[in-house]
């Protein structure tokens, strides 16, 4: 184990499989030369080569069109996404094409990329660049769509993506490169896909959340545990599809009551899936409705205090919590 | 809001007779409601002032929710304002201070590589209540609900109760708009209240409210409840899955009114009330039902309940729709009698203002589409009723008489369609021949 930022754990995964696998590369913009606007290619271009660390003109349908034209010839591109609101520009590729040419195709031809980049608010890059995309591709069959929380599942996690024969939807949080945490040396760690896992136990109350809310939901538990002594269950999803909704079963179960966390939008976004599926199905174990917590229906704004005030923050996790515990205090 | 009858769920105020600091009186009108049935008049509870008006004219309030508050002397009108959103009522709390490094922006590489989760400990500045756009306005979701209206409940506080044995009714719901949840019952396990009581076979409640003093002079039948046997439920269950929830059978008869008219006709010359067919037969249906208990029955999961009283629901058509009101211990009262009734309860319902007592709580219905020439009918049985007489128009007829020539008589066809549940088709049959009796021989219906 060593102690390595979300960012490094995940220019380590692309490193070790590149160092594996002859057949993976990364496109992308700026990644090679100017090292990556987040820096998580840092030192590649010089390693591999501008054949296998690729600076792309700045036109996502083409770099994403050609990846999957590598895929489907046997190639593992990783395409980095400067952000992934960017990737709408390719959506017609990613839905249309990388996820449904091995069911066009009869079976036949694999699609094996992988599309990564940051996503989300609070690096104040305002309302085009923070949006976040999990329900939007989550939609779709054909593809995986993760959104890891530690540095440890993004390395894990973005390892299952490199050498899985799916397209991925790889969503980072830009707003968690900074973050440190233990992440194992075994070069063959893998985290695979669909596997919710309880982040904090607990019995009063469920908390799901996945991505940067994860960590924010663990420090809200972590403070009602020491001021109040109630004990939140949180759920970490790790991937919206496959979702894996067992685990947040048995602990509502257990506390027979939920509250969501996303910082997307309410409308349409995670949290109404995830909400819609426990009541389906441990509709007689709520005492309360679901809550979800959720950011401001506005486009991001660029504003700091703006940007602060339209995201979840504690107070609104807190509220929720204490909606479904009723208690208003 | 009150309820009024079974299936209110909201009413609309159409008008507010009072105005806030308008002193009422209890008993006194203060609104007019709409419900979907009737327009009743909101009267005062008690002596006082009127508070605000917590619902404008033509607003539409669920049952429950507040109207207004009834103010003693000096007490202050506490607005009946909905509740506060509990998120607009989370602590507000500032977060610790900033890190100045951590406030960089991302868009510079170099700074970009140091950001971190750091914006947590920024603070958070909150210039007012933040408020869920997305959401329902609270009013729509707020209100008590603790009159005896449907109690709302958790499903875990429901499926708890039924595990424990406790009684809904008998807890006193926490949550909002008086939810009970679980540790409503947990609480209601716990404490020494007694023993959850143990819910009353179906039919008694009611047919207990609708008993009223019999006239004097007639014997009273009896109230009864009929556990079911294994036959009856095997019937039951089998012809259900038959034909849906009320497994109905019809039975036509066709009855000779010729001596029902012609009495009908010395009536009316010697009363200055004018006695229609449709009053005889329901004096007549009343005093078969009495020969035939039951009939005068309704089904219930675990008994079938023969009623002690007659009450005989006449459907009436409104500009609104059709609504039945009841007259009270039919086999009490004369015919005149019920003529009058009829005529009253029918000028209320087309103008709304028949109260829930007037109509519900029937033993039996009659619908009569005579006036429309309707030679003959079947009706939908009118639930919990195991019956209901749909009654065609009588007119002159040819028939064949006992020495088999034609002759033109009146007569008038009736349909009873029967729960098959509590009643079989020879029971029904039965009635029918008595019915004919009280029809065909109408001295019967005076004597």
């Amino acid at each position: 184990m060593a102690e390595k930022s979300y960012r490094d754990a995940i220019r380590d995964a692309m490193i070790e499989e590149m160092d594996r696998d002859p057949n993976v590369l990364i496109m992308g913009e700026d990644i090679g030369v100017y090292e990556g606007t987040f820096r998580i290619t840092a030192g590649m271009l010089k390693k591999y080569g501008p054949k296998r660390v690729v600076d792309t003109p700045i036109a996502e349908a083409g770099m994403i069109g050609t990846a999957v034209g590598m895929a489907m010839l046997g190639l593992r591109p990783i395409v980095e996404m400067m952000t992934m609101n960017f990737s709408i520009v390719a959506a017609d590729q990613i839905i249309n094409h990388a996820a449904k040419v091995r069911y066009f195709s009869g079976g036949q031809v694999d699609v094996p990329i992988v599309v990564r980049g940051p996503q989300g608010a609070g690096v104040q890059l305002s309302a085009q660049h923070s949006q976040t995309f999990e329900s939007f591709y989550g939609h779709f069959p054909g593809m995986h769509v993760v959104a890891p929380a530690t540095p440890a599942d993004a390395k894990g996690m973005l390892k299952t993506a490199i050498r899985g024969k799916d397209p991925v939807l790889f969503l980072e949080s830009a707003a968690l490169y900074g973050m440190k945490g233990e992440v194992p040396d075994d070069p063959d760690f893998t985290v695979p896909f669909g596997k919710s896992r309880v982040a904090r136990e607990g019995k009063d109350v469920t908390i799901v959340s996945y991505s940067r809310m994860l960590q924010l939901s663990l420090q809200v538990a972590d403070k009602l545990w020491k001021d109040e002594g109630i004990e939140c269950e949180v759920i970490d999803l790790r991937s919206i599809r496959p979702l894996d909704m067992d685990p947040v079963y048995a602990s509502v179960a257990k506390t027979h009551r939920a509250v969501v966390v996303q910082e997307q939008w309410k409308l349409y976004g995670a949290g109404a899936e995830i909400a819609a599926s426990i009541t389906e199905n441990m509709f007689d174990e709520l005492d309360a409705p679901v809550a979800r917590v959720t950011g401001e229906d506005v486009p991001m704004p660029y504003a700091r205090n703006l940007e602060l005030l339209a995201t979840p923050h504690e107070p609104e996790i807190l509220a929720g919590i204490r909606r479904v515990m009723y208690a208003n205090g | 809001m009150p309820k009024a009858g079974d299936a209110m769920t909201e009413g609309k105020v159409v008008r507010w007779y009072k105005q806030p600091g308008d002193a009422v009186k209890k008993g006194e009108a203060i609104a007019e409601i709409e419900t979907d049935k009737v327009n009743l008049d909101l009267e005062a509870e008690a002596d006082g002032t009127l508070g605000a008006h917590a619902a404008k004219e033509g607003d539409m309030v669920p049952v429950g929710n507040v109207l207004a508050r009834i103010l003693a002397e000096g007490e202050k009108d506490e607005a009946p304002a909905p509740k506060e959103d509990a998120q607009q009522a989370a602590p507000e709390k500032e977060e610790a201070k900033a890190d100045e490094t951590q406030q960089r922006r991302a868009t510079d590489k170099k700074d970009s590589i140091r950001h971190s989760t750091g914006e947590y400990g920024e603070t958070v500045e909150h210039k007012g209540p933040r408020r869920d756009r997305t959401a329902p306005e609270p009013a729509a979701q707020s209100g008590s609900s603790e009159s005896g209206d449907r109690r709302r409940s958790s499903p875990l506080a429901r499926r708890m109760a039924k595990e424990l044995g406790v009684n809904l009714e008998d807890v006193q719901g926490s949550g909002p708009g008086g939810r009970i949840v679980a540790a409503d019952i947990k609480g209601a396990q716990g404490s020494e209240r007694p023993a959850a009581k143990k819910p009353a076979p179906e039919g008694t409640a009611a047919s207990q409210e609708m008993r009223a003093p019999a006239a004097a002079g007639v014997p009273t039948l009896e109230t009864k409840i009929i556990p079911l046997t294994a036959m009856r439920r095997t019937i039951a269950k089998r012809l259900a899955e038959s034909i849906g929830p009320i497994p109905t059978f019809y039975l036509t008869a066709d009855y000779d009114v010729t001596n029902l008219m012609s009495l009908r006709q010395q009536l009316i010359e010697i009363s200055s009330v004018k006695v229609s067919l449709n009053d005889f037969i329901i004096r007549a249906i009343a005093l078969a039902l009495r020969h035939h208990p039951s009939v005068n029955a309704s089904w219930g999961d675990e008994a079938i309940t023969q009623h002690g009283e007659v009450h005989i629901g006449v459907a009436v058509a409104t500009p609104d729709g059709l609504i039945t009101p009841v007259i009270r211990n039919a086999d009490h009262k004369a015919v005149t009698d019920i003529a009058t009734e009829v005529r009253a309860l029918a000028e209320k319902a087309k103008n709304r203002r028949l109260k829930p007592d007037e109509y519900q709580n029937s033993t039996f219905t009659i619908s009569n589409l005579g006036a429309w020439g309707i030679e003959e009918f079947t009706a939908i049985i009118n639930p919990p009723n195991a019956a209901i007489l749909a009654i065609g128009a009588a007119e002159a007829r040819p028939v064949a008489d006992a020495n088999r020539q034609v002759v033109i008589r009146d007569r008038m066809k009736v349909t009873m369609s029967c729960d098959h549940r509590v009643v079989d088709g020879a029971l029904g049959a039965d009635f029918l021949k008595t019915l004919r009796q009280y029809i065909e021989q109408p001295l019967r219906l005076v004597v």
